[in-house]
């Protein structure tokens, strides 16, 4: 474990920090010979950072900190401060006795004050330190014994012996006081300035701009997402530190500004950087194989937007399809996935691009016809996706949910000797999924149909087939939607086992699917690259969302949705194969 | 005003012909008493009392703190002769204004002070013992004062407090007044301070042989209408290695001189380079006026104060006014009579910085009375910086 010490003198605005040591500096009763207040004039940190060994931590958690260290610090800070003192000896011993038995000299104890000015450096410190951190109540830093070894005190009398000895006797044992008792005072109102909002209502110059900064925060000026030790603890004018939010204000702004434009209809549609968007949260394994994607971005967020994304599924699923589940909802979160992929649908609209093929909006997915326009629609669409995909950082697979995550993990979860039903599950998972999304998603997802055919890889599954085929075979108009998103989806699953898992798409492929052309784009579904822990964590996440949704499913016996099941079953149930 | 015991022991120092004046410690008291005035800060009421010649009590109380009071007791191997009674005092006494320098006397002759009776001295010297105890502050103090000789006084002061280190301090000071010259000695246990003073008074002085000087001289020797007198002060600290030395003259006009009588003083710090000078005056028979400079040759700092001292009489007859203004000498001492209704003392003074400090002092029935405040006009939010009131009756 290692400290990081961000040390920079010159950046560090020492100004609080002299004003408080003045403070503290002329609080206690000053010696007379002191006629003036001391002033801090200048406090420079110097470029050597103290060193700290741990010796002990006592107590540790997210909000509280408790350790012993071992502190040595022999750096060249110094700090110079200003004062006036009094010449006369005599001046000074009788100003402190009482009239009554004084010599009462007639002149010979009038005041001389001389302008004094010292500067201590050379400081060497070290001791053991008491650090304890908590978020309600600050820092507190406590010294266990005297940390002063040595000091050096130059002032304007250097050129006096005595007055220069008794001044680095006299300064010397004020500074073993300061740091024993004043410094941990100023340390903790400072720690207090910093961390608790209450504590800054006091300070006049801050209370305004924090107070606003706090409750709104939407509505503050776009500012970067802060880290809060960035700033010096020295430096306590920053008001954001206070915004330890989890989202950044700029994309809850943009968020803001993409709900206003629902309803004003207004087209432009502000990019989000460092995000997730829901629709790539299924492909964004095959994002990160073909590199074109953001792997550094859907890697590091690859856990927080499956827990994202299949929270959001299971939320949703459930919340919609069992009254009586109380589900922890989180209604955000869904509202946010519904935002991000209706962004994401925006923003693969948003992309225009000048050297490409105009796409088709609306696209035909029946059996009879359609083949052709899915060719062609697909050949368009993939063009147009993969140079989307190598122009923009973002994978251009607006559409992908958390059924097709959830079919993903599924898959791989037949690898590993899942459960027979989880292919049932996921079927019809998916399908609610899609039932789903496309009452949410309204006439989006028929913008975005156009880009899953491309993924109809050669290598579909049966799992995959048999929900098609029935949301073929049920071809209704209201359900072509759904048809375009179970389909796409299908698509987009089947395109993930054709390289890794070549046997299975062999053995489950459909004839309807086999008319299609391979992809170029299935490099995009090589799912070599991810962490192996977030893959783990997704088929657990999908196991125990399809175990879920099979527990409702056999409470609640009459449904649509073991009627659809039924129906998918007409053919023979797609055998999960594990090996 | 004067604290009724510091009356008592004046009166006791007079009683025994002991001129506190003609030391160099008293050398600038005119400016001090009219620049350096004392304003009283919150309620402060005593009760004394001279209840026989030989004895005195006081009792205080005031509101410095929660409550602050004292008790003092003194006694003085001389019966005292003072009208102490409030109603009855003379407040020239008790206030302290413009110091008229009287001429310089003789001292008395050793022999003088000898009494026998049956053959055999029993004449003891005059010795005062004082005491005040500070009662919520645990603060003593003691004072001895013993008339060793008419030319020499010994002064021995104790204060005990638990706030001094060595829990207490006590000063010896042994006065020698020989008329045309004085000194102090002084010695002070608390850091082992020593210390002497000395004064010397030029002119001429009546001679110890009152046939010294024939009067056939050329000139009349007019007596003197002015003293010039120079002194010196030093000290030595053998505990903290500190010391002190300054010099000081003064000139002062005496009461034969014709106009108003004026003093003039400067001293002078040599080793902290402090020069002060001031000059007052008695302008008319209640006016007195005073005004000090000082300043610092190595910091350059520099100090103006002025005061002024106005005497209200409650009735003034014209003819008395007429005559004083016609002679102006008796203007020295302005008649106030007992009985008289609030008659009293303004005194003001200003500094560079415009802090003014204002008191009245006067008798009211039976009462002495004293209001005094300190302004600071450069703080227009703050002026008053001390309010106080202090009454005095004694009996």
């Amino acid at each position: 474990m290692a400290f990081n010490f961000n040390w920079s003198p010159l950046i560090a605005d020492t100004s609080r920090a002299r004003d408080m040591l003045t403070t503290a500096l002329n609080k206690s009763p000053k010696p007379p010979i002191i006629v003036d207040d001391i002033i801090v004039n200048e406090l420079n940190l110097g470029s050597v950072p103290p060193e700290l060994e741990i010796l002990e931590i006592g107590d540790l958690a997210e909000d509280r900190f408790r350790g012993i260290f071992r502190m040595s610090y022999s750096g060249d800070a110094f700090l110079t401060l200003k004062t006036r003192v009094q010449a006369n000896p005599l001046n000074t011993y009788l100003s402190t006795r009482p009239s009554f038995a004084s010599p009462q000299p007639l002149a010979a104890s009038s005041s001389l004050t001389i302008p004094l000015q010292i500067t201590l450096s050379d400081i060497r410190l070290s001791g053991f330190v008491v650090l304890v951190f908590s978020r309600q109540k600050g820092i507190t830093l406590v010294f266990r014994n005297d940390p002063l070894e040595s000091l050096k005190v130059s002032s304007t009398f250097d050129s006096i012996p005595f007055v220069r000895d008794y001044l680095q006797k006299e300064i010397e044992g004020q500074l073993r006081v300061l740091f024993m008792e004043d410094l941990p005072a100023i340390i903790h109102r400072l720690s207090l300035r910093l961390f608790v909002p209450e504590y800054q209502g006091s300070d006049e110059t801050l209370s305004m701009e924090n107070s606003t900064a706090r409750v709104d925060p939407l509505s503050s000026s776009a500012s970067d997402p802060v880290d809060p030790f960035q700033n010096s603890p020295f430096n306590s004018d920053s008001s954001s530190t206070e915004t330890y939010a989890s989202f950044s204000q700029k994309n809850l702004l943009r968020l803001a500004t993409l709900t206003e434009s629902q309803r004003t209809l207004s087209l432009f549609t502000p990019s989000m950087k460092e995000t997730v968007f829901r629709a790539w949260a299924g492909s964004s394994e095959r994002a990160e194989n073909n590199g074109f994607g953001t792997p550094q971005l859907v890697g590091s967020t690859f856990s927080r937007a499956h827990s994202y994304t299949a929270s959001t599924a299971s939320a949703q699923t459930l919340s919609q399809s069992y009254d009586g589940v109380s589900i922890p909802s989180r209604p955000s979160l869904t509202s946010l996935s519904t935002m991000h992929s209706g962004l994401g649908s925006n923003y693969s609209r948003s992309r225009g691009h000048p050297g490409r093929k105009r796409k088709h909006r609306v696209v035909n997915l029946r059996r009879s016809g359609t083949s052709s326009a899915d060719v062609s629609d697909t050949a368009s669409v993939s063009t147009e996706a993969s140079s989307n995909a190598a122009s923009t950082s973002a994978p251009s697979w607006p559409l992908s949910d958390p059924a097709a995550v959830i079919v993903e993990k599924a898959e791989r979860e037949g690898e590993l000797q899942t459960p027979p039903q989880s292919p049932r599950k996921g079927v019809k998972f998916r399908s609610s999924e899609a039932e789903n999304a496309s009452e949410e998603r309204g006439r989006d997802i028929q913008r975005q149909t156009p880009s899953t055919p491309k993924k109809n890889a050669a290598g579909t599954r049966d799992v995959d087939a048999t929900p098609v085929a029935t949301a073929r075979g049920t071809s209704a108009p209201p359900l072509d939607e759904r048809n375009f998103v179970s389909s796409a989806r299908n698509a987009l699953t089947s395109s993930s086992p054709s390289k890794s898992r070549p046997r299975l798409s062999e053995k489950q492929r459909p004839s309807w699917l086999t008319s299609r052309p391979p992809m170029s784009s299935t490099e995009f579904i090589q799912s070599s690259s991810g962490g192996i822990l977030e893959q783990a964590w997704m088929m657990k996440m999908a196991t125990e969302i399809a175990r879920k949704v099979q527990e409702e499913k056999e409470q609640n016996g009459r449904n649509m949705w073991t009627r659809r099941e039924a129906e998918a079953c007409e053919g023979p149930p797609p055998a999960y194969t594990s090996s | 005003m004067r604290d009724f015991m510091d009356f008592v022991q004046n009166a006791f120092c007079e009683q025994s012909h002991w001129n506190p004046n003609n030391f160099y410690g008293t050398l600038t008291a005119t400016a001090k008493a009219l620049l350096d005035f004392d304003t009283p800060k919150g309620l402060r009421l005593s009760a004394s009392s001279l209840s026989s010649r030989n004895f005195a009590t006081s009792y205080s109380l005031s509101n410095a703190g929660i409550v602050d009071g004292s008790l003092s007791f003194l006694y003085s191997s001389l019966p005292l002769q003072a009208e102490s009674r409030s109603s009855a005092i003379n407040l020239q006494d008790v206030i302290e204004g413009y110091r008229h320098l009287q001429d310089l006397r003789k001292p008395d002759e050793p022999w003088w002070w000898e009494v026998w009776h049956g053959g055999k001295r029993v004449d003891r010297k005059a010795a005062l013992l004082y005491g005040r105890l500070y009662l919520p502050r645990s603060t003593l103090e003691a004072l001895y004062l013993r008339r060793i000789s008419p030319t020499r006084q010994l002064r021995i002061s104790y204060v005990s407090d638990s706030s001094l280190p060595q829990g207490g301090n006590v000063l010896a000071l042994l006065q020698t007044d020989a008329g045309r010259y004085s000194t102090e000695y002084l010695y002070s246990t608390d850091s082992a301070l020593f210390g002497v003073r000395g004064l010397y008074n030029f002119g001429a002085f009546p001679s110890s042989d009152s046939s010294s000087k024939p009067a056939t001289l050329p000139y009349e020797v007019r007596s003197p209408h002015g003293r010039f007198s120079a002194g010196a002060e030093l000290y030595y600290g053998a505990l903290n290695a500190s010391g002190g030395l300054s010099t000081g003259i003064r000139f002062s006009t005496l009461p034969a001189h014709t106009g108003f009588p004026y003093t003039m003083t400067l001293t002078l710090n040599p080793l902290m380079g402090n020069l002060s000078s001031t000059y007052a005056v008695k302008a008319g028979g209640d006016v007195a006026l005073c005004s000090r400079f000082d300043f610092n040759v190595y910091s350059y700092e520099s100090e103006l104060q002025i005061g002024c001292e106005i005497w209200r009489l409650k009735r003034a007859p014209p003819a008395k006014i007429l005559q004083g203004l016609r002679t102006g000498k008796d203007a020295n001492e302005p008649d106030v009579r007992p009985g008289e209704d609030v008659t009293g003392v303004l005194k003001a003074r200003v500094d560079q910085n415009w802090n003014v400090g204002v008191l009245w002092e006067g008798r009211i029935k039976e009462l002495l009375f004293s209001i005094g405040a300190g302004f600071d006009l450069r703080k227009r939010e703050q002026i008053f910086r001390a309010v106080g009131l202090e009454i005095q009756y004694s009996s």
